[in-house]
């Protein structure tokens, strides 16, 4: 994906509520790719050049971790306060 | 989705350009968004630049767009390995940009370190002999030391009933082993087959191997050498005399005459010990081995402790064993009024010692060693040289460096200013120094690969690089960085501590004149190397002195036929047959060669007498024949040499002149007769019945048969028959010639024996390669510290001559001289080498002393050799300087002041 397209989905999948800027998603995109956690694919679109970001091996593990831990997270914090999540 | 036409693209892209979204990588990945976003608006038909206008708008328009770059910008600049490139790019191109510099510091390190890597190397495995057996620790040789009749024997062998008392007395040995050495050995796996000599041979007890750790390849180590007549061989003999590699169970004959079963083959021993043999013979064949007399000192005996037991506890008790054991033979000889006690108080010592197993390489030199052995002080001696030649060639780098500091100082001034941390800086310079550093180990490597065979060769070693082992490589980088930041943090505080406003008015003036420091190390540089040439010069001066010294004998132009007794009953046709050849002018035939040939000696008295302390006199004794003195050259001071013409010769002695001091002949030695007994009661004791005299019927004068580090010692010859080896003199003639003719007649009275041959003046040389080889080593560091002290003296001078261009121009303008200047450029740096040497002159002068010590016959070392080594290294400061002092003095102003 990339990172227009990652904005736009971005707000599909949260129903318009979520709203990812600009100046947060490319300084984070930047960070993961020199971490190595995200490797990058440029394509050449005429005059404009687009940059597809994808996951590593490495960053599909880490992301898999931070996932599991963040619906860890979310399950206790339900049992904690005593609601129903949906 | 309406796609954005060229002309719109152009217009954002040249739009955002003017809003400052430069940054590579940003650029274009924020136009590809805002291009996405605008056709999107453009879907929900809105104008193009209303749609602009409104995407510009979510990204917070131009500060929203800077802020974004700059945080992408900052996130990548955060990594470690950008800053660390960023200090690399930099280094490299300050490196390139001062190739001359670069090259002298890279250069003056890696000769540096270089010699420094082989010297390390030497000093290992030096230091590492005999740490291969296991029980190294638990080992130990006795050695002996007998003050008696006038000498003082060091002795590396001992009784051959000691070690088995030692066993038998004292539970905390565990067990000993013998060795006793017979020379070399001419062996045949066959009847028919040809002889080869070995020099490696030795007779050992069956214990050898539970003391020392050799691995054996054939046979069984419990069993082997217990019987008599049987032997152990190493993997190369073995391989040697039975290709077939079925060695065990095989016969070897032993100088033509004793057949022996080899029971046991092991590894080679590594030449990192200090005994390297090639083939044991089971002791239990050797009839010697089985005395119980314990005045004759002829093994080496090693005794192997138990566990967790004090030496120096056990040492202690030794003296006991002198009292009960040796006290009572003594008495037998001496006299019943004879005790230890006496023997003691009259001066005389008989005393036995422990050494450790991993002290003899390096710190025994004593009578009776299987092979020379190493020495401490040269390992020491060599280690300070590797110390001096990294101190000169670091001190190169930080002068260098600092030198160079005015010329980075502007660099300095605007890097603070621009907002550089004194960290930041200090980083900087570190890293040059260290990249410097690093490529003068790799060079440093290449250097010490190609010049280690030629250590070898200087020092007779079998040096190798360990180039497969990854913990050299550790070693070695931890090394370069070690040094790498040693160098360089004097600069970098140095440079780094700049104040930028100073620097950038132009204040911070360094030339000589804040070079306090630095003269200094140029001092310091050129005190080691005047030492160095001094020491040089001095060791070489005693070597010569020593070969050319009047030695008693003619040493040259004679050659040696050795191991005679392969001829059998032919010698003395041998003698013959070779003294028919017109260019031989005599031959003689004997074992006791004035250099390196057997020795043998015994205790006299003068006839009449009873032996007693007071007048036994130890000398040696050489049996030899008619022809001897003529042959070897030396000259008779009073009477005659034994002669055919007087047939009782055969109880005639011709003493050496320190003899006769001995034994207080002096008044009139000729007709004198001395005494002593030439028998043993079957115990091993002296047969009182046995004693026979001789007269003097001449004195010859002292010759040297010892190393010149000692004195003449007494020495009287016999008129007896001794086929150890024939020497011939003769008359100056090609010298193959001479090897020819002898070696066929040796072809044709021995035929399938060894020819064994050498020269005299060679054999003596070699007496001495030691030395040899120190004083060449020694002038090669020499020279390389020299070199390397050189390298920097001429940068520092490149440096000076460069910064003082302008000073030049001008007083070239004004009418100096071209000598003037070359005289102005050269005296600050004249200056310190003077002073060096004054510095250098005393401490060498106490070295040189403390080295001549040693020798009993040592060369004057005049004032001259000092005043040589000061001109020489002023002379070579000053062809440095010239150089570039010529250069700049010769160039022409107008170059140097026209530009500003």
């Amino acid at each position: 994906m990339y990172g227009y397209e990652i904005t736009q989905r971005v707000k599909e999948l949260s129903g318009g509520r979520l709203l990812l800027t600009e100046g947060a998603l490319y300084p984070t995109l930047h960070k993961l790719e020199s971490e190595g956690l995200l490797k990058t694919d440029t394509i050449m679109l005429g005059k404009r050049v687009r940059k597809y970001y994808t996951l590593t091996t490495a960053g599909g593990k880490i992301s898999y971790e931070r996932v599991t831990e963040f619906v860890d997270f979310i399950k206790t914090m339900s049992s904690v306060l005593q609601v129903q999540i949906a | 989705m309406s796609q954005l036409t060229s002309e719109h693209i152009d217009y954002i892209i040249k739009d955002l350009n003017y809003r400052g979204i430069v940054a590579e990588g940003v650029q274009e990945e924020l136009i590809d968004h805002i291009c996405s976003a605008v056709e999107e608006e453009m879907a929900k038909e809105k104008r193009f630049i209303d749609a602009y206008h409104s995407v510009l708008k979510s990204f917070g328009h131009t500060a929203g767009l800077q802020e974004t770059q700059k945080k992408i910008i900052e996130v990548e600049n955060t990594k470690a390995k950008i800053m660390l490139r960023n200090y690399f790019t930099i280094a490299i191109r300050n490196l390139t940009k001062h190739r001359f510099y670069t090259f002298i510091n890279i250069m003056g390190l890696a000769v540096g370190i270089a010699s420094c890597l082989v010297i390390v190397l030497f000093v290992l495995s030096e230091l590492g002999y005999d740490k291969h057996h296991i029980n190294a620790n638990r080992i130990y040789r006795i050695n002996g030391e007998i003050k008696f009749g006038g000498n003082h024997y060091q002795l590396a062998v001992a009784p051959a009933p000691l070690g088995e008392t030692l066993l038998q007395d004292f539970p905390e040995v565990e067990t000993a082993v013998r060795f006793r050495s017979r020379g070399s050995y001419l062996v045949k796996p066959s009847e028919t087959a040809d002889n080869i000599k070995e020099d490696n041979v030795i007779w050992a007890d069956s214990t050898f191997f539970k003391i020392f750790t050799v691995p054996v390849l054939q046979g069984d180590a419990g069993s082997a050498l217990k019987e008599p007549a049987t032997l152990a061989v190493s993997r190369k003999i073995a391989n040697k005399f039975f290709p077939d590699g079925n060695a065990l169970g095989q016969t070897l004959i032993m100088d033509n005459r004793w057949p022996m079963k080899v029971t046991a083959v092991f590894e080679d021993m590594p030449e990192s010990g200090h005994f390297k043999f090639d083939i044991l013979i089971s002791m239990a064949g050797l009839e010697e081995a089985k005395s119980t007399n314990f005045l004759s000192n002829n093994f080496q005996t090693y005794i192997l402790l138990k566990e967790g037991t004090d030496a120096n506890a056990l040492e202690k008790k030794l003296p006991g064993i002198v009292l009960k054991h040796v006290g009572p033979q003594a008495a037998q000889i001496l006299g019943g009024e004879f005790t230890m006690e006496k023997f003691e108080a009259s001066g005389n010592k008989l005393a036995y010692t422990l050494m450790p197993l991993l002290s003899i390489h390096l710190h025994s030199d004593l009578t009776g060693e299987f092979r020379p052995n190493g020495d401490i002080t040269y390992v020491y001696l060599f280690s300070a040289i590797a110390l001096l030649i990294l101190i000169i060639a670091c001190i190169n780098f930080m002068n260098l460096s600092t030198a160079r500091s005015s010329n980075r100082a502007k660099e300095v001034g605007v890097r603070k200013v621009m907002g550089s941390l004194r960290s930041h800086l200090i980083r900087q310079f570190l890293t040059e120094s260290v990249l410097l550093s690093l490529f003068s180990f790799l060079l440093a490597l290449v250097l010490a690969y190609i010049f280690v065979p030629v250590f070898n060769d200087l020092a007779q070693k079998t040096l190798e690089l360990p180039l497969s082992d990854p913990k050299f490589y550790g070693i070695v980088f931890m090394g370069s960085l070690g040094v790498g930041i040693m160098a360089g943090l004097y600069p970098s505080l140095f440079l780094s501590a700049f104040k930028p406003v100073n620097v950038l008015k132009g204040h911070v003036a360094l030339g000589m004149k804040s070079g306090l420091i630095r003269s200094g190390l140029v001092v310091f540089q050129f005190v080691i190397s005047i030492f160095l040439i001094i020491g040089t010069i001095t060791v070489n001066q005693q070597l010569n002195y020593i070969q050319n010294k009047k030695i008693g004998f003619e040493k040259d132009q004679v050659l040696i036929v050795h191991d005679a007794y392969a001829l059998k009953d032919k010698t003395q046709i041998f003698k013959e047959e070779v003294s028919k050849n017109s260019f031989i002018q005599s031959g003689t035939i004997s074992g006791f060669l004035p250099v390196n040939g057997w020795r043998s000696d015994n205790t006299y008295w003068p006839e009449g007498g009873q032996p007693t302390q007071e007048n036994m006199v130890g000398m040696q004794n050489w049996t030899v024949d008619y022809d001897y003195a003529k042959t070897f050259g030396m000259n008779m001071k009073i009477g005659r040499f034994f002669s055919e013409e007087f047939l009782s010769d055969s109880t005639a002695v011709v003493m050496n002149e320190a003899a006769i001091k001995q034994f207080n002949f002096e008044e009139d030695p000729l007709g004198k007769k001395v005494s002593t007994f030439t028998g043993n009661n079957p115990d091993g004791s002296p047969d009182m019945n046995s004693i026979k005299s001789w007269t003097v019927v001449g004195v010859v004068e002292n010759f040297h048969f010892e190393s010149l580090k000692q004195n003449v010692t007494p020495l009287a010859f016999f008129l007896e028959k001794n086929n150890g080896s024939v020497a011939f003199r003769f008359e100056a003639k090609n010298t193959q010639d001479v090897i020819t003719a002898v070696e066929k007649t040796w072809k044709n009275l021995a035929p399938g024996q060894p020819f064994q041959y050498s020269f005299l003046d060679e054999d003596f040389a070699n007496l001495y390669s030691t030395e040899q080889r120190l004083g060449k080593t020694f002038a090669v560091f020499a020279g390389l510290a020299i070199l390397i002290a050189c390298l920097g003296l001429f940068g520092l001078t490149a440096f000076t001559a460069e910064q003082r261009t302008k000073e030049i121009g001008i007083r070239k303008v004004l009418g100096a001289s071209v000598s003037g200047i070359v005289f102005m450029l050269s005296k600050d740096f004249g200056k310190l080498v003077l002073l060096a040497f004054v510095l250098a002159t005393p401490f060498a002068w106490w070295s040189v002393n403390i080295w001549l010590e040693d020798y009993q016959y040592k060369v004057e070392i005049g004032w001259w050799v000092y005043a040589l080594s000061g001109v020489v290294a002023f002379l070579i400061a000053w062809l440095t300087m010239s150089y570039q002092s010529i250069k700049a003095a010769t160039s022409n102003p107008v170059k140097s002041l026209r530009s500003e």
